[in-house]
C-alpha cells in the first residue's frame, strides 16, 4: 500500500474481510433525468456507474434493490412543508405561471437548481434510496449500503442549493437515528457539505466531518472554526483545503483525523458522501485525487466495521464519476477490479485508454505540508475537547470516566490518546491500521479476518436482539 | 492589468498631459496600450485617436457588449428594453451610469450613495432607487464580469469560466473593451466630463497627495498570511499589523503619497493610534487626550491626528461587517431591496448560479489562514481597495456633513471582492433538522423502504453457467478482430458482452434497462431522424446562445423528451467521444454540452473512422436488432 506511487490504494485484496453484506440501491430510470443543456449535473453518470458495476460482475456480491420513492410526507421529515409542496407541484410547464416566481426565488430554484422534467421523481428516487439504505443498516440486513443517486448534500431545509433539492443524506441519517445513537457523517466532495452540517449543527447525535476546497469557492461555508453550536458544539468538523490536493496529502489528513474521530466519537453508524468532484480533472472541482486516493476513504472507513452508508454526490466529469463509483463499489464488496475496463455500453466514454484508473494531472498541490500539519493539529485539538461517546442518555456530565460497557457496542476499550500520530502515509496502513478498539476481542486472529467479521456480525445480531 | 493602469492614471492625472502620458507610455499605461496595439492593428490603436474618437469607440463597444449581456438575459427570459426610460420619461445613459458607479468602485461600493449617483447623472436624488435598480438589472452582471476577468487576468490561474454569457463575446471585442475602459478612466477624469463633483474630487486628491496621509485600511489579512503566523509582508517595506488574534483582519497604515509606486509606509502611526485607543479606554477622563471636535470640523483636522485615525479604523472595521452581511443578504435575496427587484427570477439565482461552483462566483475571497495560494493576488487587490478607498475618503470629506443619506453604517464600503467574508451557519428551527433525544427505544422502520428486491434473482433460476467471468474481471488483452480497437471491433465486443449479460441477468437485464443503454438506442431511430438530430445540434450551437433542446420538439414532434435525452447520452455523445478518442485523443470531453466538437459538423466522423470493407459492425448490430423486433 502506498507503494504504487499514487500513495493510496487498496491493499492486496484478501486481508480485509471480503464478506461485507452489501446492499446497493439503483433506480433504473435515474439516467434519463436531465437537468438541461449545459448543466454540469448529469444523472446519466449514475447509469454509467451502474453499467460498469454490472459489467465487472460486482452485482454478484451484492443485493440490489430498486428504491421505494420517498413520498412528500417522508421528505417533510426534514424539509419544510411549503418547500416540499412546491417541489412536488412544480414542473417546467407550470413555470409560466407567474405565481410561481416568488417561490422560485424563495426556494432558490432557477439557474443552479433548474426545474426540469421529472424533478420531483428524481428527488424521490434519490431520497428513497438513502432512506432505504438506512433501513437496511437499521435492520442489520447489511453492513454496507450504497446509493449513488444520493449524497445531495447542499439541499437546505427550505431551499434548494448547488444542484440539490432534497437532502437525502439528512433523511437517511434521521432514519439511522431511530436505531443508532450516534451517526458520523463524512463528506469528501470538493464542496463543503453545508446542508448536512447545517441540519445537524446543534446536535451531538450526528457528527459531521467535511473535507472540501475552501476559499472563493461554493458554497462559502466550511471554515475551520465552524465547529457546531449548542449541544452540537465541536461536533462539526471542517477541513478546508486548497487546489491541487493530491492523494498523499489527503490521506495524510484523512486517516489520522478519521482515526481519532472514530475513537472519540464511537459512532454506531457512518455515512460517507463520496462526491466525485474531488477527483483530478473534474469539470468543477480543483483537487487532484486519483480514483484510488478517493476510494481510500471508503476503504479506511470500511475497516472500522461499523454499519456504513455510502452515497454519491457531486462529480461533473462523468466518465471519471462512473469510474470512481464503480471502483468504490468494488472496494465495498472487497474486490480489486482489473484496470482494463470490460467492454460495456459506454465504453467509448472511457477512451482513449479505456482503463478504470486515470492518472492525476501534474498540477501544483497548493496544500503545503505545513498547512496540512497545522490543519491536522487544530482538528485533533478540537477532537480532544470532546467527551468520549456523547449523547449517552441521562449522562449530564461529560464522560470523564470510562464509558460503561455497552454490549451492543463493544466499546470495551477506552481510546488511547494520540494513536493518530501514525500519520497515514508513512505507515503501511493496510487494514492493519484499523483501530484495535472495536472488535478487539477478535483481534487475535488478524489473518482470518473473514471470521473476525463473522464474529462481529454475530455480536451485532445478538445485540440487535438485545435491543429489540 | 486593467486595474493597474487605472491606478496609475488615477494618480497621475493631475500632473501630466494625458497625451504625453499615452505617448510616453510609462508604467501601467503601456500595458493597456500594448494590448490595444496587439488587438487592433486595423484601427491603428487607440493612442492615435483623439478623445472624441476614443469616446465614440467606447460607446460603440459598450453598446456591443451590453447587448450581449442583455441578450443573455433575454435568453433567460428577462427582457431588458433599451433605451432605459425613467418614470418621468427621461432616458438614462447606461454608459454614463456605468462610469459613475465604476468610478466609485462598483455596485457594492456605491450602496447607500445612490442619490449621489443620480445627481451625477443629472437627475434628482429621488431617482436613487430607480437608478440603482437599473444598474442592478442592466449593468451589474457586466461589472462582475469585468471584475472577474481582471482578477483572472492577474492571477493567471486559467480558471476563467469559458461558458456562460461571456462566451458570446469574441476575445478581440473583449480585450478592446477592457482596455478602452481602463484608458477611458483616465481620460474621463482629466476631461472633467463628469459632474463638477468629480473635479472637486480631483482637486482634493491633489491635496491629499501632497499631504502625507497615513491611511488606514482593512485588508484581507488572511491572504497575506500564508507563509507565516501573525505578520506578513507585502514586500520588504510593508508590514501588516495583525489586529485580530484570529487572523481575520489586519490593519495597516500606509503613506498614500507613494502608495502606488514605492509603497513605502508609515509604520508608527498605527501603533500610535492603537496606543491612543488603549489610553482612552483606560482613562477616558484624562485631559491629555484632548477633545474630539464636532463632526462639522473634522475636515479641518489632518489625518495625523490620532483620533481621526481611530475613527477611520472603527469605520473601516464596521463596514467590513456590514458589507459581509450585505453580501449574504444579496445572495439570499436581499429583503431591503426595492420590491420591484423581484419581478424576474434571474438575480438571486444568478448569484448562486452554477458558475459559482466554478470557483469564480462568490464575491468574496475567503481563505483559510492555512492556504498559501493567494499571496499572488494580494497585491493587485490590495491596491484596488486602497485606491477606491482613497477616493471614497476624499469624497467623504466633501460631503460628510451635507449628505443626507449617508448612513453611518454604510459609510465605508469596499469592493466585496476583497471581503474576507465568511458565511456562517444559520441556526434556528428553520434550518436544523428535528433530532429526537436518544431514548434507547428503537423505532421500527417501515419495510417499504427496502424497495423492490431485484438482485439476486428470487426464483433460483440464476444462470450459473453464464457467470463464467470472475468478479472484477476486465476485458481480455487481445482480441481476434481484424482491426483491433476499431469502431467495429468495439461494437462487436460490446454486443458480445451484452449477450452474455442477458443470459446471466435474465429479466433483470430489462429491469435495469440495459436494453436502453448504449448505441443500440439508435436502432429505434431512422437514419433520417439521426441526421435530423445532428442538424439540430449543429444549427443551434450553444456558442451562439442557442439551446437545441428548445428546438427539439420542432425537429421531433413525435419523440418524447426522454427519448431525445436517451439518444443524446447513449448515442450522440458516445459517438462524439468515439470520434474524439480516435481523432483528437488529447482533447476529449464527455461533459461540456456547450462546446462544439469537430465531429458534429463532420458527420460524427464515424464514417471517417470506419475501415472500409469492414462489415462486422452491421453484422453484430443486426444480431442485436432481433431483440427489439
Amino acid at each position: 500500500m502506498g507503494d504504487n506511487g499514487s500513495g493510496a490504494s487498496l491493499p492486496s485484496t484478501g486481508t480485509d474481510a471480503k464478506k461485507r453484506r452489501v446492499t446497493y440501491f439503483y433506480e433504473p430510470t435515474i439516467g434519463d433525468y436531465y437537468y438541461g443543456q449545459g448543466h454540469p449535473m448529469k444523472p446519466h453518470r449514475i447509469r454509467m456507474a451502474h453499467n460498469l458495476i454490472v459489467h465487472y460482475a460486482l452485482h454478484r456480491r451484492m443485493e440490489i434493490n430498486r428504491p421505494f420513492p420517498a413520498t412528500p410526507a417522508d421528505i417533510r421529515r426534514f424539509h419544510s412543508d411549503d418547500y416540499v409542496d412546491f417541489l412536488s407541484s412544480v414542473s417546467p410547464e407550470s413555470l409560466a405561471d407567474p405565481s410561481h416566481n416568488r417561490h422560485l426565488k424563495r426556494f432558490n430554484v432557477g439557474e443552479d437548481c433548474p426545474v426540469f422534467d421529472g424533478l420531483f421523481g428524481f428527488c424521490q428516487s434519490s431520497a428513497g434510496g438513502s432512506i432505504g439504505a438506512a433501513v437496511k443498516l437499521n435492520r442489520g440486513d447489511a453492513d454496507i449500503a450504497l446509493n449513488w443517486a444520493g449524497g445531495l448534500h447542499h439541499a437546505k431545509k427550505s431551499e434548494a442549493s448547488g444542484f440539490c433539492y432534497v437532502n437525502d443524506i439528512v433523511l437517511g441519517i434521521l432514519e439511522l437515528l431511530k436505531v443508532h445513537r450516534r451517526v458520523l457523517y463524512v463528506d469528501i466532495d470538493v464542496h463543503h457539505g453545508d446542508g448536512v452540517e447545517e441540519a445537524f449543527y446543534t446536535t451531538d447525535r450526528v457528527m459531521t466531518v467535511s473535507f472540501h476546497k475552501f476559499g472563493d469557492f461554493f458554497p462559502g461555508t466550511g471554515h475551520i472554526k465552524d465547529t457546531g453550536a449548542g449541544v452540537g458544539k465541536d461536533y462539526a468538523l471542517n477541513i478546508p483545503l486548497n487546489d491541487g490536493l493530491d492523494d498523499e496529502s489527503f490521506r495524510g489528513l484523512f486517516r489520522p483525523i478519521m482515526q481519532k474521530v472514530m475513537e472519540i466519537y464511537q459512532p454506531d453508524a457512518v455515512v460517507l458522501q463520496c462526491g466525485a468532484d474531488s477527483l483530478s480533472g473534474d469539470r468543477l472541482g480543483c483537487f487532484n485525487l486519483s480514483v484510488k486516493g478517493h476510494a481510500d476513504c471508503l476503504h479506511f472507513l470500511r475497516s472500522f466495521n461499523v454499519p456504513l452508508m455510502v452515497l454519491g454526490g457531486g462529480g461533473y466529469t462523468i466518465r471519471n464519476v462512473a469510474r470512481c463509483w464503480c471502483y468504490e463499489t468494488a472496494v465495498a464488496v472487497g474486490v480489486e477490479p482489473d484496470n482494463k475496463l470490460p467492454y460495456n455500453e459506454y465504453y467509448e466514454y472511457f477512451g482513449p485508454d479505456y482503463t478504470l484508473h486515470v492518472e492525476p494531472s501534474n498540477v501544483e498541490n497548493l496544500n503545503t505540508a505545513k498547512d496540512m500539519e497545522r490543519i491536522r493539529n487544530i482538528l485533533l485539538e478540537q477532537l480532544s475537547r470532546l467527551p468520549n461517546a456523547p449523547s449517552v442518555p441521562f449522562q449530564t456530565t461529560p464522560a470523564t470516566t470510562e464509558v460503561p460497557e455497552e454490549p451492543e457496542e463493544n466499546m470495551d476499550r477506552r481510546p488511547k490518546p494520540r494513536i493518530w500520530h501514525n500519520e497515514g502515509y508513512e505507515s503501511d496502513a493496510d487494514e492493519d491500521e484499523k483501530p484495535p478498539t472495536r472488535f478487539s476481542n477478535t483481534v487475535n486472529q488478524p489473518v482470518v479476518k473473514e471470521e473476525m467479521r463473522d464474529d462481529g456480525e454475530d455480536d451485532m445480531e445478538e445485540d440487535k436482539k438485545g435491543i429489540l | 492589468m486593467a486595474g493597474w493602469s487605472m491606478l496609475k492614471n488615477g494618480s497621475d492625472v493631475d500632473f501630466g498631459d494625458i497625451s504625453n502620458r499615452i505617448k510616453g507610455g510609462g508604467g501601467g499605461d503601456s500595458c493597456c496600450l500594448d494590448s490595444n496595439h496587439s488587438v487592433r492593428d486595423d484601427s491603428g490603436g487607440v493612442n492615435d485617436t483623439d478623445g472624441v474618437d476614443y469616446e465614440d469607440k467606447l460607446i460603440g463597444l459598450f453598446d456591443q457588449v451590453i447587448k450581449v449581456f442583455l441578450n443573455a438575459a433575454a435568453y433567460r427570459g428577462c427582457s431588458r428594453p433599451i433605451p432605459v426610460l425613467l418614470a418621468d420619461g427621461q432616458s438614462l445613459d447606461l454608459l454614463k451610469l456605468f462610469w459613475v458607479v465604476r468610478e466609485r468602485g462598483g455596485f457594492d461600493m456605491v450602496s447607500g450613495f445612490w442619490s449621489f449617483v443620480a445627481k451625477e447623472l443629472g437627475l434628482s436624488a429621488r431617482f436613487a432607487a430607480p437608478v440603482k435598480l437599473v444598474y442592478f438589472k442592466y449593468l451589474y452582471e457586466l461589472e462582475r464580469w469585468l471584475m472577474r476577468g481582471r482578477r483572472v487576468g492577474r492571477l493567471g490561474n486559467g480558471k476563467y469560466p469559458s461558458g456562460g454569457s461571456l462566451g458570446f463575446l469574441s476575445p478581440e471585442v473583449e480585450t478592446q473593451f477592457r482596455s478602452l475602459l481602463s484608458l477611458g478612466y483616465a481620460q474621463r477624469e482629466k476631461d472633467g466630463r463628469l459632474a463638477s463633483f468629480e473635479c472637486k474630487e480631483n482637486g482634493r486628491s491633489v491635496m491629499s497627495l501632497s499631504d502625507n496621509i497615513a491611511e488606514l485600511r482593512v485588508c484581507n489579512g488572511i491572504e497575506h498570511r500564508s507563509t507565516n503566523d501573525g505578520i506578513s509582508f507585502l514586500d520588504n517595506d510593508e508590514k501588516c499589523y495583525n489586529y485580530d488574534a484570529d487572523g481575520i483582519m489586519i490593519l495597516d497604515s500606509r503613506d498614500s503619497k507613494k502608495e502606488f509606486s514605492s509603497r513605502k509606509r508609515k509604520r508608527e502611526s498605527l501603533s500610535e493610534m492603537l496606543n491612543w485607543v488603549i489610553q482612552v479606554a483606560r482613562c477616558p477622563e484624562d485631559l491629555s487626550i484632548g477633545k474630539i471636535p464636532p463632526v462639522s470640523n473634522w475636515k479641518d483636522h489632518g489625518v495625523e491626528e490620532l483620533w481621526i485615525q481611530a475613527i477611520r479604523a472603527k469605520n473601516a472595521l464596521l463596514h467590513r461587517r456590514h458589507v459581509g452581511s450585505k453580501s449574504v443578504q444579496l445572495l439570499q435575496i436581499n429583503q431591503r431591496m426595492d420590491p420591484s427587484m423581484y419581478e424576474d427570477p434571474c438575480h438571486s439565482t444568478d448569484q448562486s448560479a452554477e458558475r459559482l461552483r466554478c470557483s469564480e462566483r462568490l464575491p468574496t475571497v475567503v481563505k483559510p489562514n492555512l492556504c498559501s495560494c493567494c499571496t499572488s493576488c494580494l497585491t493587485p487587490q490590495g491596491q484596488k481597495i486602497h485606491q477606491t478607498k482613497t477616493k471614497f475618503e476624499s469624497e467623504l470629506k466633501e460631503h460628510e456633513c451635507a449628505a443626507g443619506d449617508l448612513s453611518g453604517a454604510n459609510t465605508y464600503l469596499s469592493p466585496s471582492g476583497d471581503e474576507n467574508f465568511r458565511r456562517y451557519v444559520a441556526i434556528g428551527p428553520r434550518f436544523q433538522a428535528d433530532v429526537p433525544e436518544w431514548t434507547g427505544m428503537v423505532h421500527e422502520s417501515d419495510s417499504k423502504w427496502l424497495g423492490t428486491s431485484v438482485w439476486p434473482l428470487k426464483c433460483g433460476k440464476q444462470n450459473v453457467p453464464a457467470a463464467v467471468d470472475c468478479i472484477g474481471k476486465g476485458r481480455p488483452d487481445i482480441c481476434g478482430c481484424q482491426h483491433p480497437g476499431s469502431v467495429s471491433c468495439i461494437h462487436f465486443h460490446i454486443a458480445e458482452r451484452r449477450m452474455k449479460l442477458k443470459l446471466e441477468l435474465g429479466p433483470v437485464f430489462y429491469h435495469w434497462r440495459f436494453d436502453r443503454m448504449g448505441e443500440e438506442v439508435s436502432l429505434r431511430w431512422t437514419t433520417k431522424e439521426e441526421k435530423r438530430f445532428k442538424d439540430m445540434v449543429r444549427f443551434n450551437p450553444a456558442s451562439l446562445g442557442m439551446c437545441f433542446w428548445d428546438e427539439a420538439h420542432k425537429y421531433f414532434p413525435r419523440k418524447s423528451r426522454d427519448e431525445l435525452v436517451s439518444y443524446y447520452f447513449n448515442v450522440f455523445v458516445a459517438r462524439r467521444r468515439s470520434y474524439q478518442n480516435r481523432v483528437t485523443p488529447k482533447d476529449i470531453d464527455s461533459d461540456d454540452d456547450d462546446s462544439d466538437f469537430g465531429s458534429v459538423s463532420d458527420g460524427y466522423g464515424i464514417e471517417a473512422i470506419t475501415i472500409p470493407g469492414d462489415n462486422v459492425l452491421s453484422c453484430s448490430v443486426n444480431m442485436e436488432c432481433t431483440d427489439f423486433a
